[in-house]
């Protein structure tokens, strides 16, 4: 199921709410929330939910053994919790990777006609965020950096919480142990959680989907009339795309959490305002970053190892981050795309970057930003090479037709919008208009630390009093328009379902 | 209570009332089988089964299933219609909105094969449309019979200056179809004169609809005399008596969710004798023969007077009015048929409807749809005697199938 249709809106969540605060008790409230996460599972992959229900009971059960061990023996404590992640891992790989090993394998000669791909092995929605979460609980637990979670239906929620069970963000659980059990609803966090999930429904509903649509139309037009300026609406509206859907859910999952009393840390800083590309990294996903940050990099060594082993380092970790991606060649190269510009960086680029007015260190950043949503977004080679050399009249047959040009014409709004949406911009200009922050009211920061809940100090003024009230209407608004969007919907993918 | 509070619980309660009340209102109010505005069947509660639920489709189902039964539907829709436009984006589900309300569909569904269509398109697939002509052409040298072709441009051909759309994609169409139909098939191009009649301010095909006007269809009526030398035996204007129907929104109008566009009229052209003529919708049935083997026995499903079936016009399918919408196979014969008059097969798609009352007024007819089944003209002209041949058939359905193709 996902955020943005109708079924979830006005049946699933309105269950799931009226359910959950008809129950007063915390723990039955998680029994709730177990129950109708994976109903919510379950609508799209019935049969995997055994999948994710064993890796769920293995690391609940390896948990008590990773505790038992920890300071007495060290030792054994680390083989368990390698066993268990070795478990969890076994299953991903096995549903995500199985038949890629598999098909590069048969290229080989020799083993063609030896080994054959697995029939009617579906990837599990989902499966790539929910083990990298459980894997975060056993480490959490093998560094002490938090206990042993002894409630079976509370290890559950926090794996299965509907919010962020598909399509993240990936919540490490020394983020969020204490809420599983001492959360606390309020109407402050509530509302905030409802402006919150407008605000993405309506990225990922009214600008996400249209530019997908453009993306889409552009991209096919190419097997027409194959023209440079369809070749950079191709990127543009890719690039535009994959913020909005992707930061959209994030936002609604946000919102969902809050409105259910949790509190998760931000997932996109508005990555496209970058100056560098590792810049970008920090304000992208960034709880993916963030685990492989704290999961691979730093065991690995970091920064605090030579200079040789440094490079090392990024090199496996943006293998791996390609590679999780999707198992496809074109997402392994996409990460070591990114590894490779990373390490130039470090060598002497952001340095000499930081020499150059800010605007060029801009065109810089997007642009290897949308080269590489081309490697990311066709998963066709020589589809992908195509579309690049087209981005610079290789091979294309004109700059642009009328047709093309009529349509970029009619794009523009949205480009617009799209573009300055993507800025902090409109943010810090509603932030001003109102006078107090009461709108970011729950919010974590970066370093994830939480800013008050409840921010108004004085009585608000006027023109804060009437801000306040434009919002709530102007949220509805939106909300609605959503809704119609919905109603009248033709074509609406999420793009980081298949990961 | 602090003015903060307070703005956070009406949040709150606005958000949760607006999800329970939608919620409910879904609940209950009755399902409906039928769009009368959108003029299409709705989904109604899917059948489970667990193989449904396994493989995705029960979910899809119920997706379809909540938007089209959602309350308020037609206005939610009328609301997407009016952001799209503010957008600036000139379209919304693929329809232009163009100066005076005049709408076009823009966006097609191209056929390239069987298994391979390209959505949401303005290009087309010029081998797709090579096949279609191919087959018209080799048909058209195999007849002794007199022949006319007309393939009538879609509104966004003809209407383009509405919309300062590009006629790049038109004029590639139009090119091609000019240079590779045979000479034998007479084909007649009504592209030039349409468009030149559209932007002289003539209303010669519908705003709302994807289908021509009446007076359209007199134009083409016209050129088809004429390409046959029978020009002298055209009707002129003034021997026809118009009735107007009011309030007509056609396809092209369900389709764009443009709410806000005014309806239009369709137009009643007529002589006079229509009660004279009789229509007739056949179907093909089994029967079991004299000697038991199993022969196909033809019969009328559906006769009325005239060409104009009334029932029609009082619904919002008002163009279905004429020739009682799409049939398979259909007869307009002047009483029984025996008159002696000249008849003529018309292997069509729908824009002939509102051209057939003008023809019958020369020849009984024969009309076959086509559709994607195997069109044998040489066959039906066998059946029924007949002496001449049109053929009727739109870019859009030229570039979205290749039902043309199976004409032999």
């Amino acid at each position: 199921m996902v955020f943005s249709s109708l079924l979830f809106l006005f049946a699933y969540l309105a269950v799931t709410l009226f359910l959950y605060y008809l129950i007063p008790n915390m723990k039955y409230r998680n029994w709730v929330l177990f129950i109708v996460s994976m109903l919510f599972y379950g609508w799209g992959e019935p049969l995997y939910i055994i999948v994710m229900l064993a890796s769920i009971t293995e690391a609940y059960g390896f948990g008590f053994l990773i505790n038992k061990y920890r300071e007495s023996n060290i030792k054994k404590a680390r083989f368990y919790m390698v066993l268990s992640l070795a478990m969890n891992l076994a299953s991903l790989l096995f549903f995500k990777y199985c038949n890629f090993f598999i098909e590069n394998l048969r290229l080989l000669p020799f083993l063609t006609d030896v080994i054959a791909p697995i029939e009617g092995l579906k990837l599990p929605i989902g499966i790539s965020f929910y083990t990298f979460q459980i894997m975060s609980y056993t480490i959490d637990l093998y560094r002490g950096q938090t206990d042993v979670q002894r409630n079976y239906v509370a290890f559950g929620t926090y794996v299965t919480l509907f919010p962020q069970l598909i399509a993240g963000p990936i919540v490490r659980y020394h983020d969020v142990d204490d809420q599983l059990t001492t959360r606390k609803e309020t109407i402050d966090l509530f509302s905030s959680g409802a402006r919150r999930f407008v605000v993405g429904l309506a990225k990922k509903v009214i600008i996400g989907d249209a530019c997908a649509a453009y993306y889409e139309y552009f991209k096919a037009s190419d097997a027409f009339a194959d023209s440079a300026a369809g070749a950079w609406m191709v990127m543009i509206f890719y690039t535009l795309h994959i913020y909005y859907d992707f930061s959209g859910y994030s936002d609604m999952a946000i919102g969902l959490g809050r409105m259910i009393g949790f509190r998760f840390l931000e997932n996109f800083n508005y990555p496209y305002i970058s100056k560098s590309i590792t810049e970008f990294w920090r304000r992208w996903h960034m709880s993916l970053g963030t685990w492989f940050k704290e999961y691979v990099y730093i065991p690995l060594g970091g920064n605090r190892v030579g200079k040789l082993k440094q490079y090392r380092n990024i090199a496996v970790v943006w293998f791996l981050t390609g590679f999780w991606h999707g198992a496809n060649w074109n997402y392994i190269l996409w990460g070591v795309y990114f590894g490779l510009i990373l390490m130039a960086e470090k060598t002497f680029l952001l340095n000499a970057l930081k020499k150059t007015p800010a605007f060029v260190q801009h065109i810089y950043s997007l642009l290897l930003i949308g080269f590489g949503w081309i490697i990311f977004s066709f998963t066709d080679a020589s589809a992908g090479l195509n579309c690049f050399a087209s981005l610079f009249g290789i091979g294309t047959s004109t700059f642009c037709t009328p047709t093309i040009g009529y349509q970029i014409l009619h794009s523009l709004p949205l480009l617009v919008i799209g573009a300055i949406g993507a800025t902090p911009l409109p943010k810090k200009l509603w932030d001003k208009l109102c006078t107090v922050d009461w709108i970011s009211v729950g919010a974590i920061r970066e370093d994830g630390t939480e800013e008050p809940i409840y921010m108004e100090k004085k009585e608000l003024s006027v023109r804060g009093k009437v801000m306040a009230v434009a919002t709530t209407v102007g949220t509805m608004a939106v909300f609605m328009v959503c809704v119609a969007y919905l109603v009248d919907s033709t074509f609406s993918p999420f793009l980081y379902f298949i990961f | 209570m602090k003015f903060n509070k307070i703005i956070n619980i009406t949040t709150s309660a606005l958000f949760a009332f607006s999800i329970f009340a939608f919620a409910i209102a879904f609940v209950v109010t009755p399902d409906a089988d039928f769009s009368e505005e959108e003029n299409r069947s709705l989904t109604t509660f899917p059948k489970f089964s667990w193989d449904a639920l396994v493989d995705g489709s029960f979910s899809s189902k119920i997706n379809e299933y909540f938007a089209d039964q959602f309350p308020a539907r037609n206005s939610l829709v009328g609301i997407k219609g009016v952001t799209e436009t503010l957008f600036g984006k000139g379209e919304n589900n693929g329809v232009l909105l163009g100066d005076d309300g005049q709408l076009a569909v823009r966006l097609f569904t191209i056929f390239k094969s069987r298994l391979e269509r390209t959505a949401d398109m303005d290009y087309f697939y010029p081998d797709t449309v090579a096949q279609s002509v191919d087959a018209l052409n080799n048909w058209a040298k195999s007849t002794d019979l007199p022949v006319a072709t007309i393939l009538p441009p879609r509104t966004v051909d003809v209407a383009a200056s509405a919309f300062s759309y590009p006629t790049e994609i038109s004029d590639a169409l139009h090119a091609q179809l000019n240079e590779t139909i045979a000479p034998e098939a007479n084909y007649i191009d009504l592209l030039p004169i349409m468009r030149e009649k559209y932007d002289a301010g003539e209303s010669v095909y519908l705003r709302t609809d994807h289908h021509w006007t009446t007076y359209g269809a007199y134009i083409a009526y016209t050129e088809v005399m004429k390409s046959w030398g029978m020009e002298d035996q055209i009707l002129p204007q003034d021997a026809f008596s118009v009735e107007v129907v009011e309030d007509f929104y056609g396809t092209t109008w369900s389709k764009a969710g443009y709410k806000f566009i005014e309806p239009e009229t369709l137009e009643i052209w007529t002589v006079g004798n229509e009660d004279q003529f009789v229509t007739s919708c056949i179907s093909e049935k089994q029967v079991k023969g004299e000697d038991g083997k199993p022969t196909a026995v033809k019969e009328a499903y559906k006769t009325f007077s005239g060409w104009l079936d009334r029932d029609f016009l009082t619904q919002k399918d008002k163009y279905g009015a004429f020739m009682s919408g799409t049939h398979n196979e259909q007869t307009v014969f002047l009483g029984d048929g025996n008159t002696g008059r000249e008849r003529l097969l018309v292997v069509k798609d729908s824009f002939v409807h509102t051209m057939i009352p003008f023809l019958c007024q020369h020849f009984d007819i024969v009309v076959i749809n086509l559709s994607g089944r195997v069109a044998n003209i040489t066959d039906y002209v066998e059946e029924y005697g007949c002496d001449r041949v049109l053929v009727v058939y739109n870019w859009a359905n030229l570039i979205e199938n290749n039902n043309m193709a199976a004409v032999q």
